[in-house]
C-alpha cells in the first residue's frame, strides 16, 4: 500500500474513537482500493488514479466527522440563539460589574482618577472576553453533547422584544449608570479613607467622620440599590410606572437625608467649615448649603419625574409615527 | 444568480433523503460500497463518495442494513443488504413517495383536493 493512501487512512482514523478504528481501517481501505481500480481500468496512470481518489474523498478529518456524527460548526442552529441572548445579558452586566469593583477598589486605595478610569476600562474589556470565551466554550461542549437529550429552550411569545421606545435603556447608558453609581460609593469611602480637602496643609474629610455611625452606610446602600435598578431597568427594557416609582422612592432615599443633613450643618465636616471660615472669615456656609440642597433637590426631582414620562411614553409607543412607517399595518 | 444556479439549489434541497430510499431499495440484492456509488450515479442520484460511506454505516448501526465482509474475490469488500427492518423502512418511504407524488402531479393539473 502505497504511502498517500497509508497518510490518508491514518488521517480519517486518527480522529475516530480507538474502539471504531479496527472495524474502519478495511472499510477505508477497500473503498479506496476500489476507486483506484476504477480509474486504472479506465485508463489512468496508477499514481494519477490514487491521487484523484483521495480527492474525491475529500478532507479526511471532515469524512471522520461524517462517520462519527460529530458537528462541524462550533455552535450550530439548534443553541446559536440562546448562545447569543445569553451573551447579550452576560457581557454587559459583568463587564460594568467588573468595571465598579475596580474603581471601588482603586478608590479606596487612593489611585489617580485617570489611571482608576484605565484601570476600569481594562478590566471590563478583559471580563467581556472572558465571559464571551467561556460561554462560547460551554455551548460548544453542550453542541458536542448528547444532541438528542439536550434540548434548547423552547422560544414562547413573552420573550418577543419590545417595541423601541424612549425609555429603553442602551447597554452604554446600562454601563454609564451602573458607574455612576459606583462613583459615588467611591468617592464617599475615598474622602473618609484619603481626606482629600487640604486647608493649611491640614487634611480635612469632606463629610462629618460622625455620619459613618448611620448616615454613610445608608447612602452607600441606596447607592448600591440604584447599581441593581439600573440593571433591572435594562433588562426589563423599558419604564414602566412600577420601575417608575421605584425610581422615584430611591431618589428621595438619596436626596432627602442629603439636603436634611445640610440644612442641619451635619453633613459637611464642621473641622473643616471651621478652618475654612477661620480663612475666609464670616458665616459664608449657610447660604452655600442653601445653593447646593436646592441643587441637589432639582436634580433628583428631575430625575424622579423623568422616570414617570419614559414610563408614560413607553405605553404609548405603539403609536409613534416612526413605527408606523416600519411596521406594515394589517 | 443565475436561473442554473437557482435549479441546481433547489434540485439539491429536492433530492435530500431520497439517497436512504435508493440504498435501500438498491440493497435488495448483495452490494459493496464503491458498486452502489456508481450505481447510484448512473440512476442519476447525485452522491458524494464522502456523504455515502458514513451513510450506510449508519444505516448498518440502526439495523436497517446488515454487512458482512465477502472475501471470495481478490480484495475483501463489505457487502452491505437490506434488513427486514430495512424494507419496513423502504415501504414507508415509498408510501411516503407516492402520495407526495400524486399531491403533485393535482397541484400541477390544476385540482386543489
Amino acid at each position: 500500500m502505497s504511502s498517500l493512501t497509508d497518510r490518508y487512512v491514518w488521517g480519517v482514523l486518527r480522529s475516530v474513537p480507538e474502539r471504531q478504528r479496527a472495524d474502519l481501517e478495511p472499510e477505508i481501505r477497500a473503498m479506496i482500493a476500489d476507486a483506484v481500480e476504477a480509474r486504472t481500468a479506465a485508463g489512468a496512470a496508477p499514481p494519477t488514479a490514487e491521487r484523484d481518489a483521495l480527492i474525491e474523498l475529500g478532507d479526511p478529518e471532515r469524512l471522520a466527522a461524517r462517520y462519527t456524527d460529530r458537528p462541524l460548526h462550533l455552535i450550530g442552529p439548534r443553541y446559536f440563539l440562546d448562545y447569543r441572548r445569553l451573551l447579550a445579558i452576560l457581557v454587559p452586566i459583568v463587564a460594568a460589574a467588573v468595571a465598579f469593583a475596580v474603581v471601588l477598589g482603586d478608590t479606596v486605595a487612593g489611585t489617580a482618577i485617570f489611571e482608576t478610569v484605565v484601570h476600569a476600562v481594562a478590566a471590563a474589556v478583559g471580563a467581556a472576553i472572558q465571559v464571551a470565551f467561556w460561554v462560547t466554550v460551554g455551548f460548544a461542549l453542550v453542541e458536542r453533547g448528547d444532541a438528542r437529550r439536550t434540548e434548547s429552550t423552547a422560544w414562547t411569545p413573552d420573550q418577543l422584544p419590545q417595541l423601541p421606545s424612549p425609555g429603553r435603556l442602551s447597554p452604554v447608558e446600562l454601563v454609564l449608570g451602573v458607574t455612576a453609581n459606583v462613583l459615588v460609593i467611591a468617592a464617599l469611602v475615598w474622602q473618609q479613607a484619603a481626606a482629600p480637602v487640604t486647608v493649611d496643609g491640614q487634611g480635612f474629610t469632606l463629610f462629618d467622620p460622625v455620619l459613618w455611625s448611620f448616615w454613610m452606610p445608608w447612602f452607600i446602600a441606596v447607592a448600591a440599590l440604584e447599581v441593581g435598578f439600573t440593571i433591572v431597568l435594562y433588562l426589563n427594557g423599558r419604564w414602566t410606572l412600577l420601575l417608575a416609582t421605584v425610581n422615584a422612592v430611591l431618589n428621595a432615599a438619596f436626596a432627602l437625608p442629603a439636603i436634611w443633613l445640610l440644612q442641619q450643618g451635619r453633613l459637611i465636616n464642621p473641622d473643616l467649615v471651621a478652618a475654612l471660615e477661620a480663612i475666609a472669615g464670616g458665616a459664608w456656609f449657610g447660604p452655600t448649603a442653601a445653593v447646593i440642597a436646592v441643587v441637589v433637590a432639582v436634580i433628583s426631582a428631575w430625575d424622579a419625574i423623568d422616570g414617570f414620562l419614559k414610563a408614560g411614553r413607553s405605553r404609548g409607543a405603539m403609536g409613534l409615527p416612526a413605527m408606523g412607517s416600519a411596521m406594515p399595518r394589517a | 444568480m443565475d436561473f442554473d444556479e437557482i435549479l441546481g439549489g433547489a434540485q439539491q434541497e429536492l433530492r435530500r433523503g431520497t439517497v436512504v430510499l435508493a440504498c435501500l431499495l438498491v440493497l435488495r440484492r448483495p452490494g459493496y460500497g464503491y458498486g452502489l456509488l456508481d450505481q447510484l450515479r448512473e440512476l442519476g442520484f447525485s452522491v458524494d463518495a464522502n456523504t455515502l460511506y458514513p451513510l450506510l454505516r449508519r444505516l448498518e448501526g440502526q439495523g436497517m442494513l446488515a454487512s458482512e465482509w465477502n472475501t471470495d474475490e481478490a480484495r475483501p469488500r463489505k457487502f452491505y443488504r437490506t434488513s427486514q427492518d430495512g424494507e419496513r423502512l423502504a415501504a414507508a418511504l415509498l408510501d411516503d413517495w407516492r402520495r407526495i407524488d400524486g399531491s403533485v402531479r393535482r397541484l400541477d393539473q390544476g385540482d386543489p383536493r
